[in-house]
This record gives C-alpha cells, structure tokens and sequence, in this order.
C-alpha cells in the first residue's frame, strides 16, 4: 500500500507540474498570437473544429485519455474547448495517417472514446460479427424506394428537404433488405428514418459471413450502428440499410444524402474515412439521426 | 508514442524517457507524462517559430501544420526566418533542462 501512495505522488506531482506549464504556453501562444490562429479558423473549412482551440489541439501531440489534462485551464480556453473538440483530437491521436482497418488495439481505443463522448456503448463487433473494417472512405449513396411506388416526388416530408436532397436521385434498384414498407399507407416514421439515416456496408465481405449467410443478413438487416467524421467530429447513430459497395471501387461504405451531407463528407477526389461502429442497444432507446453530445 | 514533427530531426528525448524509466509508474501513468514531455516541447517550439515570423509567415505556417505536411513546413520555415533550426534547439534544450529538473524533484517525493 505505501509503494502504491508513493507511486501515485510522483504520478501526480509532475502532471501538475507539465499540465501547468503546458497551459501557461497555450495561453502565452493563444496572447501573442491570436490574429493567426483566428485567420486560420476563418479561411480553413476542412478543419471546422469550432474554436481556436481546437485548432491549436489539433497541432497537438498526444495526450492520452486523460483530458483532465486540460480540465483547469483559464476560463476563456475552458470556455472553447468542447467536447467535440477533444473528440476530434482523441480520435486524431488514436487513428492511423493512412486509411485503413484499424488494428484490435486501435479499435478498443476508439470504443472507449466514443462510448465515454456519447454515453452509449459502441463497438467494432456485436454478437460475434464484426465488418471486414471499421475505418474506411465513405462514397455517396442515392435515395432508397421505401414502398412499391415511391419515387422522387413522392419521397420528402417538406420542401426544405427536396430542395436539399433531391439532386442525389433514387436507386434504380431496391436496397439489400428490399423496400422498407409494404406500401405507402404502412410506412412508419422508423422506415422513414431508416431510409434517411442508413448506410451501405460490406456485409457481404464481413469474416463468417459465406459460411452462414442467413444468419449474417439476419444480423445485419437494420442493425444499428455510429458513423463519425473523425475530422469534424461530427456523428449519426444510422442503420445498414444496403450492402456494398463493391470492393473495386476503393470505398469501403456508403452514406445517404442526409448522412453524407451532416457528416459533411464527398465522393470523388475529395472523398474522406469515417469510423463505423456498432451501437449496443438491445432495447432500442437510442434515435437514428445526427447525435448530440 | 512516436510522432513525427517538422522539427523531428532536431528533438532529442533520450534522457528524459530514461529518467522516467527509473520512476515506479503504471504503464497509463509513463504514457500520460511522456506525452506531456512532448506537449511541452512541442508548444515551446509553435511559440519559438510564430514568434520568428511576420504576420503573413504564421498563416502559411498554422496552415502547412495542420495539414501535416512536415517536409512543406519546415521549407517554408527555412526560406522565411533566418537560423530557425538553431532557434527550434534552443528552445528545446532549455525546456528539456526544465523537464529535467521537474523529474528530480519528483525522485526526492519518493524519500
């Protein structure tokens, strides 16, 4: 018990020590020099982190796990540096520079940060299945039909929406799990959001899944999962709504236009990683649509 | 815990990461102080190098840091301020020698 007291006091004093000093330069950085760091803010929007901050941590090494490490800080740094700001840098330091699945290491890293940023468990593999990755390019998807008829002047709830959404067209086909409602007088608010909210994955390259591929699909079908912007730190909780797509396009997943355009992602040459995870929510609880933290 | 800097090449931690090594740390703990070693250091040198350039140099700077580009960074660090690679080893020297002191003075807690 002692050597464990002592341990921990020499633990404690030098973090008090390194985290003060590390503030003290934050602040003398974010004094002298403000002007810059608030231009970069104004004219950089693929690092739309919020605040000067984040923008200052995203310059940042390391510091794992332990953002106490900025819990003190003067209150006008405190003020601007969010949640979403220590997520983005969390996620910056755990992810690898290249894309590309993630090590079993690297994944139960990013479990335990996005579990403790939102409050609900999430994780790369649910029930014994797990995605031949959880860290891949994302490409546009089109809408889906959702019931025998459904068509692109039939498909919004609002015009806000058809003016935002309509350009991305429907699917010639219907999705892997077919349409989502028997007709346009069953359809549910759920089917609804789960036409909106869904995501394309690999299903069919997912490790087991030839070997029992009813039981994959079973699985799979509707199963509800956290996609995040690792750049942003923007996430949606969403449902495999389809699979693909396939593997010689180099996209590792798809995202409806809703999905596509809150997580502020693109296809093409300027298409960018998200994170995938399982969400563990037996009871149902947790909405489909963009998350709030 | 390695990160490549612009200034990788002149950061030298050896001795510190072995004073470390001597203190009786969980695994979570040594990782926790040595990245925040390697805050220190690095937000000395972001002060250092802003400090060293006109008004139109830190944005050029803040943005090639953002992106990571190490080899763009520290080029364009060269041609705009004159001895900088000296200026960044200084400045890592003298905060080294603080870190250094910090970590004796945490031996002595343990008498």
């Amino acid at each position: 018990m002692p050597k464990g007291k002592k341990k921990n006091l020499t633990y404690e004093h030098l973090k008090t020590v390194w985290t003060k000093r590390h503030k003290e330069l934050e602040k003398e950085i974010f004094e002298k020099h403000k002007d810059s760091f608030e231009w970069l803010s104004q004219n950089s929007k693929q690092f739309a982190v919020g605040s000067l901050a984040g923008l200052f941590l995203l310059t940042s090494p390391i510091i794992p796990k332990i953002p106490t490490a900025f819990s003190s800080a003067s209150a006008e740094i405190n003020k601007i540096i969010d949640k979403k700001i220590f997520l983005v840098y969390d996620l910056k330091n755990i992810l690898p520079s290249e894309v590309r699945p993630l090590t079993q290491e690297e994944e139960a890293n990013v479990s335990e940060v996005l579990t403790r940023t939102y409050g609900f468990r999430v994780t790369p593999e649910l029930e014994g299945k797990r995605l031949n990755t959880s860290y891949g390019l994302i490409g546009q998807e089109q809408h889906l039909k959702r019931y025998p008829g459904d068509n692109m002047l039939t498909h919004f709830d609002n015009p806000e929406d058809a003016e935002k959404y309509f350009k991305y067209g429907m699917a010639p086909g219907l999705g892997a799990w077919r349409y989502f409602a028997y007709s346009k007088a069953e359809i549910t608010q759920e089917d609804i959001d789960r036409e909106k909210y869904y995501i394309a994955v690999q299903t069919f390259l997912a490790p087991g899944f030839n070997e029992n591929v009813r039981e994959y699909v079973n699985f799979f079908k509707y199963r509800k999962m956290l996609v995040v912007n690792p750049q942003n730190g923007k996430a949606m909780v969403v449902v495999v709504g389809d699979a693909g797509p396939a593997k010689w396009t180099g996209k590792s997943l798809g995202g409806s236009p809703e999905v596509m355009t809150y997580l502020e992602r693109y296809d093409g040459r300027q298409r960018g990683p998200v994170l995938y995870f399982f969400i563990d929510d037996p009871d149902d609880k947790i909405p489909l649509g963009p998350v709030s933290m | 815990m390695k990160h490549k800097h612009f200034y990788a090449h002149l950061i030298e931690t050896t001795d510190v990461v072995l004073e470390l090594g001597e203190l009786d740390l969980t695994p979570e703990e040594r990782i926790h102080l040595l990245s925040l070693v390697e805050a220190n250091i690095h937000s000395s040198v972001i002060n250092t190098v802003l400090s060293a350039l006109d008004e139109e140099n830190k944005k050029i700077f803040l943005k090639n840091l953002m992106l990571s580009d190490h080899t763009k960074t520290l080029e364009h660090l060269k041609q705009n301020s004159k001895d900088i690679e000296d200026k960044i080893q200084k400045t890592i020297s003298i905060i080294k020698k603080e870190l250094l002191e910090d970590l004796k003075k945490a031996k002595k807690i343990k008498k």
